[in-house]
């Protein structure tokens, strides 16, 4: 009697849930492991970076006092954080402009019918496997003012060996031109894959009205890979905005501090100095100035977009 | 037709550039001879975990050491880690918090205030034959012991001194009619100034002494500002009677001695052309091509220079460019972990011992033993920059200011003085910046 009517419990349980439910379920099921990594490994650490923002913090000091907002305050007087921050932006901006336009010319090049196809996806694909300590090297020695072989192959032209890394006003966009040569590789893939996604018709309707190449370019295939654009940027800039291989191996943050980017200023802060807490305030500023940047680009670039 | 060729030869000149890009780090893979960065000595029953920094020639120096010490004492296992010190630094920090240091750590000894002072080293005074121990400190100089204290506890056992120095083209020297012994180096700024410019050669032949000299076109620099300017800034404070901090607690970078230390190194660049300047200027490889003439370097340069150079060189003491001598240096030096057990800490003494015992290898790394009885025993012909520098080291060597924030303080003061011989600043605004930014992190330690 009483098996039975626990039967027929389980059953009217089973039943009141509905597909939605059930649905919600199996999503959450599957979706748990990672929350408990993502809630343990993001979650904490980032409450407890803004918890340790307000502490001056020492790694090995067992007394840390609370002292509000002075790492804030500190932070805005801090000249140094004002030259990484705007160092960093012209970097990023840079980067990401350059490496969208690399990216997306290497991407309609290599979706073209031409001969070995794949063999040159590849190759191009290839400095994106680079460690940033292998690329970083490469770079100093081919931008080396006295043995490189870029001034070396300038030399030819006439023109007097270049400072790469040693002009204030050179040493960004050589960094940027770095990172561009290292980078595009993964935004190709991202644009050949949206290139893919456009129907083939609309390039033919275009033809039959007239259209040049240029205007199948501008007029079908850029305003479609918006959505694409979009993704490269936004996962762009949140890369590039922290930046710090590239500064650390080939500058060191010079001349003076004409390199210094936010994160190896933060670095410094947290690993040289040991002043967790300060550093904890830096980190805490990058993270709110990368999510407003995030806002601002999905703003802009979202409207008009074309699903 | 046209197009889809002229698209294949655009991508295959990317492949070319590519394929060029990737050969310096071939070529460099095939070339060097990496020091292995974990090494595991011995297999016996007693472990040794061993950290330091030695990544240049002087950790394959050490990890010969440590497999000879392996080979006599079979009871033991070495493992050593070299980690670049930066890191080693900070991986410390985060060991130390963790409870999991190493047994045994290699570091300098300018460090010892900042770990001291959180209570993480192991006192080793006991160790010292002042009381009962087997380390004689009347066997290294005043200065070397003094850098194993902090706060009258000594924390360490020294390995060597390392410091400054010069490397020269004795080449270059020949044919410029220069004496190359060390003996007749200069002892004032005026005379460094025309040695340099006898040594620093136009591509027409000229030196930067003769009025048809060609600034723009040098291809023989007789001196490079660039290489570590911190140690040469602060050699050359002490050398016109500065220092760092006054004993009032004021940092005084900014001083008459400082602008003056810091404008006559500047103005060897700007001024005098006899140096490139810093930013984008490779030294050690400027002086193995054959482009520099006198590189201020290290005790740790010999071995460079003897085995991957083909340049005929020697060492030279550090340039004098103020009133008096003087030198920065700095000490190698060994330290236990507070939280050694008394089994662990008497292995790590073994170690200790043999190592002291046969300081004289390490003569081989280029640097300097700190034992004065294994200075005085090493010999003038396969040594012979060990001897003169550590000369100097003893008679006239300056070490880093002892605060827990040097390192920090560093940070503040080494953009500055790029900035200043990248003439991006003037030397007072370089100075005057890193003095208030230093004077903050000084402040905040007291």
């Amino acid at each position: 009697m009483s098996a039975r009517a626990n039967s027929a419990g389980n059953r009217n349980w089973r039943f009141t849930l509905t597909l939605k439910s059930r649905e919600t379920l199996a999503a959450c099921a599957f979706l748990a492991p990672f929350m408990v990594f993502f809630a343990v490994f993001v979650v904490r650490a980032v409450v407890e970076a803004v918890r340790m923002s307000f502490y001056d913090w020492h790694i090995l000091r067992p007394m840390r006092p609370y002292i509000g907002i002075e790492n804030y305050i500190e932070l805005i007087n801090d000249d140094v954080w004002w030259i990484s921050l705007q160092n960093t932006i012209v970097f990023t901006a840079l980067t990401v402009v350059g490496t969208t336009i690399v990216a997306l010319a290497a991407a309609v090049a290599v979706t073209r019918p031409i001969r070995a196809q794949s063999f040159f996806r590849v190759l191009l694909y290839m400095p994106s496997l680079l460690s940033v300590g292998a690329v970083g090297l490469i770079w100093v020695w081919l931008l080396n003012t006295q043995f490189g072989i870029i001034n070396y192959g300038l030399s030819f032209l006439g023109i007097r060996p270049v400072n790469w890394l040693g002009d204030p006003g050179l040493v960004i966009p050589s960094l940027s031109l770095t990172t561009i040569w290292w980078g595009f590789g993964f935004p190709m893939l991202i644009f050949i894959a949206g290139l893919q996604g456009i129907p083939e018709q609309l390039y033919e309707a275009a033809r039959i009205d007239g259209g040049s190449n240029r205007d199948l370019f501008f007029y079908i295939t850029l305003p479609l890979l918006r959505p694409t654009i979009l993704f490269v940027t936004v996962t762009g800039v949140i890369s590039h905005f922290q930046v710090y291989g590239q500064p650390f191996i080939m500058t060191t943050g010079g001349p003076g501090r004409s390199s210094y980017s936010l994160i190896f200023y933060l670095y410094q802060i947290a690993w040289t100095a040991f002043r967790m807490g300060y550093g904890a305030a830096v980190a805490v500023c990058i993270a709110v100035i990368m999510a407003v940047m995030t806002s601002i680009q999905f703003i802009v670039l979202s409207r008009r977009i074309e699903y | 037709m046209v197009k889809r060729l002229s698209l294949i030869l655009t991508l295959a000149l990317l492949v070319a550039a590519m394929l060029v890009i990737s050969m310096p780090m071939s070529t460099v893979a095939q070339d060097a001879e990496p020091t292995p960065i974990v090494g595991a000595f011995g297999g016996g029953e007693t472990k040794i975990s061993y950290w330091n920094g030695l990544t240049g020639s002087d950790g394959v120096t050490m990890n010969e050491m440590l497999a000879q010490f392996a080979d006599e004492n079979p009871e033991f296992e070495v493992t050593s880690e070299i980690i670049p010190w930066n890191t080693l630094y900070a991986k410390l920090q985060a060991a130390f918090v963790a409870n999991q240091p190493p047994d045994l750590i290699l570091m300098h000894a300018s460090e010892v205030p900042q770990f001291a002072n959180f209570g993480v080293l192991m006192d080793l005074g006991p160790w010292y034959a002042g009381n009962g121990g087997w380390f004689d400190e009347n066997d290294i100089s005043a200065i070397t012991y003094s850098g194993m204290q902090y706060q009258g506890v000594t924390y360490a056992i020294p390995l060597d001194n390392h410091g400054r120095g010069l490397w020269i083209n004795t080449d270059m020297f020949d044919a410029a009619g220069v004496d190359t012994d060390p003996a007749t180096a200069p002892d004032n700024y005026e005379d460094w100034v025309t040695l340099f410019q006898a040594l620093t050669l136009d591509a027409n032949g000229n030196n930067a002494a003769d009025p048809d000299f060609d600034a723009e076109n040098v291809v023989q620099w007789g001196y490079v500002v660039g290489e570590w300017p911190r140690v040469n800034f602060l050699s050359a404070l002490a050398q016109h009677g500065g220092e760092m901090v006054s004993p009032e607690g004021q940092v005084t970078v900014n001083s008459d001695a400082g602008i003056a230390a810091l404008q006559q190194t500047k103005d060897l660049v700007f001024e005098y052309n006899v140096s490139p300047p810093p930013a984008g200027f490779d030294t050690w490889q400027g002086f193995a091509s054959g482009a520099v003439a006198v590189i201020p370097t290290g005790t740790w340069f010999r071995n460079f220079a003897v085995d991957q150079t083909d340049i005929n060189g020697m060492a030279w003491p550090q340039v004098q460019f103020g009133a008096q001598p003087a030198t920065w240096f700095g000490i190698h030096a060994f330290m236990l972990p507070a939280s050694s057990t008394p089994e662990k800490a008497e292995a790590v003494q073994t170690l200790l011992q043999w190592i002291s015992a046969n300081q004289g290898t390490w003569a081989g790394s280029g640097q300097v033993p700190a034992l004065l009885s294994v200075q005085a025993s090493l010999d003038a012909v396969n040594y012979p920059s060990n001897i003169l520098l550590g000369q100097t080291f003893t008679d006239y060597g300056i070490l880093d200011y002892t605060s827990t924030v040097t390192q920090e303080m560093y940070a503040a003061l080494d953009p500055e003085l790029d900035g200043a011989l990248n003439n991006l600043k003037s030397v007072e605004d370089a100075l005057n910046d890193a003095a208030e930014r230093m004077q903050q992190v000084l402040d905040r330690a007291m």
